[in-house]
């Protein structure tokens, strides 16, 4: 709202520094953004919240200026000669739409000379950024910045049978605009009609064709009110905002329709010359009732925790213009005036009381009562997590939430359910609902290989939205990891994470091989928990690698958090240390290429029984030389303990004696000397 | 071996080595010393250990500590002898066929991931908040009317709830959202069988969600992901993060929000900070305020607070006469890239790691 301080004037005369007023405004509700000096003089531009439509007139910003300055505020009272023809002869209003339009009024001036406005008229206007057009137009933009009601005025003349209609816009019916443009319309929008066509579009423009022109000699002033949702939506699906509709959407005074329309008829006439019709036509002349609210003296204390003088309590509120309708020494009755539509409970009424009093009072070293507080363990197992993904080198991202449709977008490991998508994209191309990190996760590693980053390793905890139905989707909270080459890198990272948090219940899980069609074919691998996937690593296919121009090899996998919750024991207890040596052996195994550690390491541990306390896989490698194409080496430690003795080196050789026969039985494996 | 010959073999070995110790005057004389009385493999100490097993087992303990005596003394002697070597090339550089220890090399650093700066700011704010002995809670991201809105307070005919101002789901109706009654209806159900879901605007829609299903008196705290249409530029991005706090209690006021939130601000921001409230206009408070701190000489905006309106009360069934709390937010992105200097909001999500790394505490 741009405010003209010259203008101000008009209706209270400060003392303060323009400054000092801007400083009050701002601690008491109206946020100043700017001053401009224009045509020499100060421009203030004020943010009016959406709750105060009344300061989208300068009487309103006037009347908080007068509260917070204790001044007089002084509003003109429209006076005008009126004729002896009354507006009942010549026109009639018939409101088909009352849910839209729940009042309409309209006088009519009759020879009325348009002309340019009175040079200070336009300047006040063109200070505000409002363009001046005629004597008459200037009139209903100036009224309408001067009291936030929105006024229109018609060329009589254009309107046809004596009779304005207010009716629903037909689908698809057309209205030429004031600004010169045709909109298709809908059966939601107001139209002021006559019997013929429309005239203006309700609340939001007038029409081109009953425009006021120099020609212009009878005039039909507007002066209506319509329901700001109604406004709204018909301003946004037009994309027609106007400074009409802005006030509609935010609610006008349903009181101060008449006195804009008189005001408006006292300026034209002193402008313009021209008799004012006796009366009005009205689509409903009942005033709207005033919503009556009462104020506990110790609820203003409970709420704001400061003690407020009753009397000042009092005056503030009236000044900014409550009626006192009954008052006891504890208890008043308000009637709250019909400009301030968002008075209508004690809480309201208490804001205005501090607001004015000022939130200074307030002091900022009240009691804080101590209570106790935890971390959830929740909060526990994300700090193992990032912890030890970052320990491993992986570096935390972000990403939307919300991702395209490419193929890598359509990488979906937890549901073969279609994503969710957003009416509104996030991002350009980005209204569906991440099913995975991974498609991020690549995006990701997309960018950096722009930048020509190395090493880059990632990782992402946050939400994947899967649907279900009917219901609200399901929310898992994933980490999805993105690593160069070897998908061991991932699976190093998972399997430290379930290990420090699972523990024992590390064996709940089944792990199986598995097939995801964006995973190279033989490289995925999954664990389990009762048929319900927790994690799974893999190595991104090369046709997608390929077609994405991935520069290499990609290691991707996702740990579903909300299960690993489920199990995690988030306090280690001390296992008792077995107090007699173990014993350690290494083995060296040839085997076949198509031999698989998961099946080798079962063989080994049921062949080494009870004493054998880990089986720890230390690397494959191979040498064709020696062993022949089709063969790998396989080099893994036996650790051999007895928690109720000192094994002698025999005992030990005997479990690895088995572990030697058994793994040539079952796998053909020859043991390196 | 008899143990005579053994010892002969000692003695000599012993004369040998005084006698080449008068020799050594280079790094080149001082490794043909090493290798010739210590080397691993053929050195002369290798091979009277050699013949050390072959003594009888009744004179091997004397044998041993004769070894070992000799041992000792040819380690004295090449020490004597390095000591030499280095007096001789002290100031020099070293120079040496064999390969050298390089100091001043590059420690083997270990390549240790960093968090992004944004959870390291949420981390930053629940310990705080949970100093103040606020608990953190969670609600889902993606809504329906009844929590992002209706009782929220925010009226069918708020600008805050038109479709083109959040991220309706697709299959939800994007014209217009139902009329109010029949919102109000299926509402508190607060069930998944409402038609118009979207993605939450706000984490206050996490308040509704506690104060239906917790017992009072409260103290809350919620961070997550929020979404609001706005073009991305340097300070705005569609996707944010908001921290939600909440105090429901008896005789809850004003003061003790003003109180909570100096407390926060001088914590995060170290040093004592004043703080300033602005009147503002959320559905959800009467009276609303914007939070200002004042910080290294100036007002920096913070937030949004006030005290909870008592239609939010009404909404989730708790009596406004008996209970009064206040709720404030903050935007997450907003304290982070003042603490760390970013700024350029989009530079957080674009995973680019010369970025990230930078913020490793």
């Amino acid at each position: 709202m741009l405010v003209s301080w010259e203008w101000l004037s008009d209706y209270v005369k400060l003392d303060a520094a323009l400054e000092q007023v801007v400083d009050q405004w701002a601690l008491s509700g109206l946020n100043h953004e700017s001053t401009q000096w224009v045509e020499g003089l100060p421009v203030i531009d004020l943010e009016v919240t959406s709750n105060r439509a009344d300061c989208l007139g300068h009487i309103g910003v006037a009347r908080e200026a007068a509260v917070l300055f204790s001044k007089p505020l002084s509003i003109p009272q429209p006076t005008f000669e009126e004729s002896s023809e009354n507006v009942s002869s010549f026109l009639e209003v018939e409101n088909q739409f009352p849910t839209v339009c729940p009042r309409y009024t309209a006088r009519i001036i009759k020879g009325v000379k348009v002309a340019p406005s009175p040079e200070w008229f336009a300047k006040r206007l063109r200070s505000i950024g409002v363009k001046p057009i005629n004597n008459v137009v200037d009139v209903t933009n100036y009224v309408m910045m001067e009291c936030a009601q929105p006024l229109h005025a018609f060329d009589l003349a254009k309107i046809s049978g004596g009779k304005v209609i207010i009716r629903p816009a037909g689908d698809k019916e057309t209205f030429s605009a004031i600004d010169h443009r045709n909109y298709s319309l809908d059966s939601q929008m107001v139209l002021i009609a006559d019997a013929h066509r429309p005239l203006a579009l309700g609340g939001v423009m007038g029409g081109l064709e009953s425009e006021v022109s120099e020609l212009t000699v009878d005039l039909l002033i507007e002066s209506a009110s319509f329901v700001p949702m109604a406004i709204r939506r018909a301003a946004r699906k037009l994309k027609l905002h106007s400074p009409s509709s802005y006030r509609f959407e935010r609610r006008i005074d349903p009181n101060g329709l008449d006195w804009a329309s008189r005001r408006c008829c006292q300026l034209i006439q002193q402008f313009s010359g021209g008799k004012v019709l006796q009366g009005v036509a009205d689509s409903c002349s009942k005033p709207t009732p005033l919503a009556e609210v009462s104020l506990r003296r110790t609820r203003v204390t409970q709420v704001l925790g400061i003690d407020v003088p009753w009397e000042k309590t009092q005056s503030i509120l009236t000044n900014l213009g409550c009626k006192i309708v009954a008052s006891t020494s504890d208890n008043l009755q308000l009637q709250a005036p019909s400009f301030r539509q968002d008075l209508t409970r004690e809480a309201d009424l208490i804001e205005e009381i501090v607001r004015i009093v000022g939130y200074d009072a307030i002091p900022e070293d009240a009691m804080v009562p101590m209570v106790s507080s935890a971390r959830r363990p929740k909060d526990f197992m994300m700090a193992t997590v990032r912890s030890v993904a970052c320990a491993a080198g992986f570096d935390e991202t972000l990403n939307p939430s919300l991702i395209g449709k490419t193929a890598i977008d359509r990488i979906s490991p937890w549901t073969a359910n279609d994503p969710l998508t957003t009416s509104v994209p996030l991002l350009e191309g980005a209204a569906v609902l991440r099913r995975s990190l991974i498609p991020s996760l690549i995006a990701a590693r997309l960018h950096n290989q722009a930048q020509s980053n190395r090493d880059v390793r990632l990782f992402e905890t946050a939400n994947v939205y899967l649907p279900q139905g009917s219901q609200l989707p399901k929310e898992q909270l994933c980490l999805g990891c993105i690593a160069e080459s070897d998908p061991r890198w991932v699976r190093g990272v998972f399997e430290e994470i379930l290990e420090r948090l699972w523990g024992n219940h590390c064996s709940d899980l089944q792990e199986r091989i598995i097939d995801l069609d964006f995973v190279e074919r033989g490289t995925a691998i999954a664990w389990f928990v009762d048929n319900s996937m927790v994690a799974w690593v893999g190595s991104l296919s090369k046709s997608l690698a390929q077609s994405n121009k991935l520069d290499g090899p990609v290691a991707i996998g996702e740990l579903d958090l909300d299960q690993l919750l489920t199990r995690a024991v988030l306090v280690p207890r001390l296992k008792a240390l077995s107090p007699y040596p173990a014993i350690l052996r290494d083995l060296n195994f040839i085997v076949d290429e198509s031999i698989q550690w998961q099946g080798f390491r079962e063989t080994i541990q049921r062949a080494a029984g009870d004493l054998c306390k880990e089986v720890v896989f230390r690397e494959i490698y191979r040498d064709t030389k020696k062993d022949g194409v089709g063969k790998k080496r396989i080099l893994l430690t036996l650790t051999i303990q007895s928690d109720t003795e000192t094994l002698r080196s025999e005992s030990a050789d005997a479990s690895v004696a088995q572990v030697i026969a058994a793994c040539q039985k079952e796998h053909a494996a020859q043991l390196l000397a | 071996m008899a143990i005579d010959s053994f010892d002969s073999a000692v003695d000599g070995l012993l004369a040998d080595a005084q006698a080449s110790l008068q020799s050594v005057d280079s790094l080149e004389t001082l490794e043909a010393f090493r290798i010739q009385f210590t080397g691993a493999k053929n050195g002369a100490l290798k091979s009277l250990q050699k013949l050390l097993g072959a003594v009888p087992p009744e004179h091997k303990p004397a044998a041993g500590k004769r070894f070992n005596q000799a041992r000792e003394t040819i380690e004295q002697l090449l020490t004597e002898a390095t000591e030499k070597v280095s007096k001789v090339s002290s100031g020099k550089p070293i120079s040496s066929t064999g390969p050298l220890v390089d100091p001043t090399l590059p420690g083997l650093r270990p390549r240790i991931g960093v968090l992004h700066p944004i959870t390291q700011t949420l981390e930053h704010l629940k310990e705080i908040m949970g100093r103040l002995g606020f608990n953190v809670t969670e609600g889902p991201e993606i809504e329906d009317e009844w929590h992002n809105f209706v009782a929220l307070n925010i009226p069918e005919d708020h600008p805050a709830r038109d479709p083109l101002d959040n991220f309706y789901l697709a299959t939800a109706k994007t014209i217009l959202p139902k009329s109010s009654t029949e919102t109000q209806s299926s509402g508190n159900s607060s069930g998944g069988d409402i038609a118009a879901r979207l993605l939450r605007s706000q984490t206050s829609t996490v308040q509704i969600r506690v104060m239906e299903s917790t017992p009072l008196p409260l103290r809350i705290i919620s961070l997550g992901r929020v979404y609001r249409p706005d073009a991305p530029d340097a300070t705005h991005f569609p996707m944010f993060h908001q921290m939600e706090g909440l105090w429901v209690d008896k005789n809850v006021t004003m003061a003790q929000l003003k109180s909570v939130l100096r407390l926060f601000a001088t914590s995060y921001l170290g040093g004592d900070v004043n703080v300033r409230f602005r009147p503002s206009f959320f559905p959800f408070t009467e009276p609303s305020v914007e939070v200002d701190y004042w910080w290294n000489g100036q007002w920096i905006e913070f937030g949004g607070a006030g005290m909870i309106d008592p239609n939010v009360f009404t909404a989730v069934g708790i009596d406004p006469e008996q209970w009064s709390g206040f709720a404030f937010g903050l935007g997450v992105e907003r304290l982070c890239m003042r603490r760390f200097g970013i700024t350029d909001i989009r530079d957080l999500y674009r995973s680019d790691v010369r970025f990230l790394r930078q913020f490793a505490s």
